[in-house]
């Protein structure tokens, strides 16, 4: 929530968990992101680390009018990982290429972190790293 | 072969069609002046009304999803079909060359 704040957006929680851990709006224009937080504690290596994430399929599959951004955290060595930040189309389509692995309605993602470069299933996630693209800095 | 796949959420409000990010890659790539969009609402009552004054929803919503504007271009394209996001059945499919756009 802090990055969030920092960039200049607003935040809000939902009284009822329905899928959405936050609302992040821009207060002048009212242009709204909905966000869900996911964080694992890290499995870690000899010279980098892995975490899983677990999500509702259903949930990806579900596109509405306002794409969910995701929000994967690991917790690593007592510090949070740098943040991988994707939108449900991309993780969706990363997902139906394999990304992930699906059971009983949730799909496990399992990241791989090495240097500064962040893996799944063989696929690289790198780009999506502290990925604001969608949550440009707003100058109050 | 140019077929394209716009998948279809049905919410409790109306319908949310939208194509992959590959897709809007795709079509930028084959069409440089087009402008495809994430996602288009269309609400049940709208989608009722349209259908009785104008037609078939999806043929209008594919040209304005996929952001070309003109119809030689749309006729480059194979089959659209429109898929079921929650159950991958194809709910509807059509080919530009075939419908008056």
């Amino acid at each position: 929530m802090s990055e969030f704040l920092i960039l200049g957006w607003n935040v809000a929680i939902p009284e009822v968990d329905i899928g959405n851990d936050i609302f992040v709006v821009q207060d002048n224009n009212g242009t709204l992101r909905r966000v869900q937080v996911k964080t694992s504690k890290s499995t870690g290596r000899k010279l980098n680390f892995s975490a899983q994430f677990s999500i509702s399929l259903k949930n990806l599959r579900n596109i509405s009018n306002i794409l969910l951004h995701y929000v994967f955290i690991a917790r690593h060595n007592d510090n949070w990982s740098k943040p991988i930040i994707i939108r449900q189309d991309y993780l969706l389509e990363h997902f139906e290429n394999e990304a992930g692995s699906e059971a009983n309605g949730n799909i496990t993602f399992y990241f791989s972190y090495f240097d500064e470069k962040v893996k799944c299933s063989g696929q690289d996630f790198t780009k999506f790293v502290r990925n604001f693209t969608d949550f440009p800095k707003i100058e109050h | 072969m140019n077929s394209i796949r716009i998948n279809v959420n049905k919410q409790m409000d109306g319908y949310s069609f939208s194509i992959t990010p590959s897709i809007r890659e795709f079509i930028k790539k084959l069409f440089p002046n087009s402008h495809p969009a994430n996602n288009i609402f269309v609400g049940y009552d709208t989608k009722s009304d349209f259908a009785i004054y104008a037609g078939r929803l999806e043929n209008y919503i594919y040209p304005a999803l996929l952001g070309v504007e003109d119809e030689m271009d749309l006729y480059k394209l194979d089959e659209i079909q429109f898929i079921d996001t929650q159950t991958g059945k194809v709910l509807y499919k059509l080919t530009p060359r075939d419908e008056k756009v």
